[in-house]
């Protein structure tokens, strides 16, 4: 193998689960729906800055996680971005990237990612610089 | 350091996304995880006819997700024991989640999208 192709075929490794959808609704619609609850999970609590607390609940399962990154839509028609980790006792750590995106004609781009890294060290263990913080980002180390 | 790896994983991984690229397969690959099963069992959970199982899983048995075991007249498929097997039952596991919700948001808005 080249040595090129190397770095591609890293990336590629990481487990990821990407879904894309166009709604006929404003970013500020979608955003409201897909951070409510029913949608992530039947309950849905969490603080929407960097390093909030997060917790989902569909029935008897919960679990819970941290945002690394929120940008709620500053009006009905501008981008907005969600990235949080989330995990339990049965499922380890993944974290999902949801983007949406202003359309012309009023309608928003959805775009989901789900990725699990090969490897996560205990998320909980490692403590997180404060929230606001420009570099703040996924506290985790991925290793084949 | 980037880490090693070896050209037959990228390779397999290819063919398993390939393979995982229909809903369907991805349903019977979750289905087929939980337990092993006939083509005929695994038709009476879905709205699709045993002629289609049968040919989704060829498929994923090409894509060396699951393995065949001749048992009578039938044969029962079972999920591949490999390392890779982990990281394909997540994503089928996922993304099945994620179709789950997707659907689910733009059954809100059906009728008001021209398709």
């Amino acid at each position: 193998m080249a040595q090129d192709d190397v770095r591609q075929d890293v990336v590629s490794e990481d487990e990821s689960v990407e879904r894309e959808l166009v709604i006929p609704a404003t970013v500020a619609e979608v955003w409201d729906i897909v951070t409510g609850d029913g949608w992530l999970a039947e309950e849905v609590s969490f603080e929407l800055v960097p390093g909030g607390e997060a917790r989902f609940s569909t029935g008897t399962s919960t679990r819970t996680g941290w945002i690394e990154e929120a940008e709620a839509p500053e009006n009905p028609d501008r981008a907005a971005r969600l990235v949080f980790w989330w995990e339990n006792e049965r499922e380890s750590a993944s974290r999902v990237e949801l983007v949406l995106e202003p359309e012309e004609d009023g309608a928003t781009h959805l775009w989901v990612s789900e990725t699990r890294p090969l490897e996560v060290l205990d998320l909980r263990g490692i403590p997180l610089p404060g929230s606001g913080s420009a570099s703040y980002g996924p506290a985790l180390l991925a290793v084949a | 350091m980037t880490p090693q790896l070896s050209p037959d994983v990228s390779a397999r991984a290819d063919a398993v996304f390939t393979a995982l690229a229909d809903p369907n397969r991805r349903r019977l690959l979750a289905a087929v995880s939980s337990s092993p099963a006939t083509a005929t069992e695994l038709a009476d959970g879905l709205p699709i006819t045993r002629q289609a199982v049968v040919k989704h899983l060829a498929a994923l048995a090409d894509a060396g997700l699951l393995e065949r075991e001749r048992q009578g007249r039938e044969v029962r498929y079972r999920v591949t024991p490999e390392p890779l097997s982990d990281a394909v039952g997540w994503m089928a596991e996922v993304g099945g989640q994620w179709d789950e919700r997707l659907s689910a948001l733009a059954s809100r808005y059906r009728g008001e999208m021209p398709k």
